[in-house]
């Protein structure tokens, strides 16, 4: 317990230290709220409930700051910038806007995007009304420390009814120089009534370097529009990576949110969903593949706190080797969210004796007139399949890398970005065994 | 030389032993019919020949053209002209009926030393095979077995063998199961594909089937051992009297 102690100090020391004089009063107060929050509780011990599951000593002990530079982009790096097609992209490099590299001068109609830095200027503007003003009612360790420390980020604004067809890509890229560093980018997303926006994230790393990248994005969708987002994990073997998605969605709006945690020594991710009108609905799918070593997590708490609103959540692990993960899904329904209709499945492939899942449904029913589902699932690869195949002359790593990819592919058909889609599909081809063979048979 | 030849096979699962000693010689252009009651073995004894790994054999020979199988993996086995039409056959997510059967159908290819099928040619001999049970072309693109009925699950299997014309096909209770109708495509079927360089081992519960595939030869399976074998009215006897004076045979 004294290295937490420890280490909640010196968060607290760098906080004290951090010159803050251009920031609008009202910023400075939410920062210094989450800051108290973080000092007051600190870094989670095992015997918090939320957080009893999740490895995070190394990131505990370690002391992480801010890059004062961005560091060298290497050819892999540079290589992995462009991904979506006909994209808007925003590259930042250790946490740090890249304006070169980035295409703030190329925005669509209807779309606003400023640096975080340039709409805390504003006096009454969206960041005002929303920054912070959501998420940080949640009680999340990396979430107050995002509010306290975020220099780098971004404020969205979809105008009322604005739907422009070019999606946003986020390119958050770690570099080998960014030992020790953190990365704190904040993003608000605001849609306004009957506005349809897509919003890409994409996480990377340097292998080798031990970084953390926690990344918060609040997300306030206003009635009957609909954000789309997804959240593309990749970080380095020793990087670790803890965030929060928290949204918030006003009547008949729609929430899709996508997550891949690809790799990374520890990728967490909360989703929060607070359907607050009648009528909204929040889809949320996640995959996560681990291997040796590694660790995932993928948190969600969907509320429905008022009538008619809908959510599904499907999340499906597959564990290789050593690894371990957390699949905890919370479904809150409140007393007066009647003709609520909420499902929950979570299924995980072990292809290891020493992997591990866990897998917490949390259902809480506060209403009566209401449609619940949740399933769990951990088990293996199915024998009888494998067999199968063999008895037609496919061999057994064959059948098994067709049968794995196959289990996890169910949760790249619902990418709506085809060039995104295929980029997924070509991480999960490369990730699962026998990927020569598994590429001919589909 | 016989096709098959098995010789004194013993086999367990989980310690307990199911196959006690079977003897039976199969040549190229016969088709055998195993019947027996529930619990006797017969199912297993598929399973063996075709390599499943969930029995351990314990003793015996299985020769397919001469050549000692059992340490064989249950792909090679199916490399060297051997099919297993599976009881229950199992839906594989994700993978169509086509990219299956030619993966299938290369697999064996690689394994005889020749080319890679040609996707035109080999196309053309699916929809041809198709035809064969009547099966209907939508299933192709379908992921393998995934929503099908349990009778076009059975066609299916039989498609496959079709596509992949095997030197030896067992056919796991394929009849179980089936209305009429079904059962008529998948005999048709089956007896189209009847060569003399070909044998079936048909693995039955009902007596049935065989109006539908006329055997060369039946034997009666009871408790791991093939107790009787005979002509093609073994099964009408069998139909008239069942299995008892048999269990009671070996019983006593």
């Amino acid at each position: 317990m004294e290295a937490v102690a420890e280490q909640k100090s010196v968060y607290l020391q760098d906080f004290q230290q951090r010159d803050r004089a251009s920031e609008p009063t009202w910023w400075g107060t939410r920062r210094e709220t989450a800051m108290q929050r973080f000092e007051a509780a600190g870094f989670p011990s095992r015997k918090v409930e939320a957080w009893k599951q999740t490895k995070l000593a190394h990131v505990t002990q370690e002391h992480f700051r801010a890059a004062a530079s961005a560091g060298q982009l290497d050819q892999d790096a540079q290589s992995r910038l462009a991904v979506v097609d006909d994209a808007v992209r925003i590259v930042f490099v250790d946490g740090i806007l890249d304006a070169d590299r980035s295409q703030l001068d190329r925005l669509p109609d209807g779309l606003t995007v400023r640096t975080l830095a340039d709409a805390l200027q504003e006096s009454g503007g969206v960041a005002e009304t929303h920054l912070a003003r959501h998420a940080d009612a949640e009680a999340h360790p990396f979430l107050a420390l995002n509010t306290a420390f975020t220099t780098e980020g971004l404020v969205i604004e979809v105008g009322s009814g604005a739907a422009p067809a070019q999606p946003l890509e986020l390119v958050h890229v770690m570099t080998a120089d960014a030992g020790s560093v953190a990365a704190w980018p904040r993003v608000l997303i605001h849609g306004a009534t009957s506005s349809e926006v897509t919003v890409v994230q994409r996480y990377f790393g340097a292998d080798g370097t031990a970084y953390m990248t926690s990344p918060v994005t609040e997300i306030v969708a206003d009635a009957n529009s609909q954000v789309n987002f997804y959240q593309h994990v990749e970080e380095g073997d020793q990087g670790a990576h803890l965030g929060v998605i928290h949204a918030t969605v006003d009547r008949d709006a729609r929430i899709n949110g996508h997550a891949l945690h690809a790799s990374g020594r520890t990728v967490r991710t909360d989703f929060y969903v607070n359907l607050d009108g009648p009528g909204g609905d929040a889809t949320l799918n996640g995959l996560y593949l681990v291997r040796n070593g590694q660790f995932a997590d993928i948190h969600t708490w969907v509320r429905h706190n008022a009538d008619h609103c809908t959510s599904q959540q499907l999340m499906k692990g597959v564990l290789e080797g050593k690894s371990e993960a957390v699949f905890d899904g919370m479904i809150h329904v409140a007393r007066d969210a009647q003709q609520t209709d909420a499902d929950q499945q979570n299924r995980n492939l072990l292809l290891s004796p020493k992997a591990l899942a866990h897998s917490n449904p949390r259902l809480e029913i506060y209403a009566d007139d209401v449609k619940c589902g949740h399933g769990s699932t951990v088990g293996e690869l199915d024998e009888d399949a494998v067999l199968y195949m063999r008895t037609r002359g496919v061999s057994d790593e064959e059948a098994r890398g067709v049968l794995t990819f196959a289990f996890a592919n169910e949760m790249l058909e619902s990418v709506a970005l085809q060039s995104l889609r295929e980029y997924e599909r070509e991480a999960l081809l490369s990730l699962l065994p026998g990927e020569e063979a598994v590429r001919k048979l589909l | 030389m016989a096709l098959l030849e098995i010789r004194n096979l013993h086999a367990t699962v989980e310690g307990e032993e199911i196959l006690k000693g079977i003897n039976l010689s199969l040549n190229t252009g016969e088709v055998h019919a195993i019947m027996g009651p529930n619990g006797s073995g017969k199912s297993t004894l598929a399973k063996v020949i075709a390599g499943d790994p969930g029995y351990e054999v314990t003793g015996g020979e299985v020769l397919l053209d001469g050549k000692d199988i059992l340490e064989m993996e249950p792909e090679e086995r199916a490399r060297e002209g051997m099919f297993l039409g599976f009881q229950y056959p199992v839906e594989i997510p994700g993978v169509s009926n086509t990219y299956f059967l030619k993966a299938a159908a290369n697999a064996i290819r690689k394994h005889r030393g020749e080319p890679e099928v040609d996707a035109a040619q080999f196309l053309k001999h699916v929809r041809e095979r198709m035809e064969l049970v009547q099966m209907d072309e939508s299933l192709l693109k379908r992921p393998v077995n995934a929503g099908f009925s349990g009778g076009e699950k059975k066609r299916n299997e039989i498609f496959q063998m079709a596509v992949l014309e095997p030197r030896l096909a067992i056919l796991d209770e394929t009849d179980s199961g089936l209305d009429i109708d079904a059962l008529r495509t998948v005999s048709h079927g089956v007896n189209a594909l009847r060569s003399d360089d070909r044998g079936f081992l048909l693995i039955t519960h009902y007596q049935r089937l065989l109006n539908y595939i006329v055997p060369d030869t039946v034997h009666v399976m009871v408790d791991g051992r093939i107790v009787k074998s005979g002509g093609k009215e073994l099964a009408e006897e069998l139909e008239a009297s069942g299995y008892a004076m048999f269990e009671e045979g070996t019983a006593a």
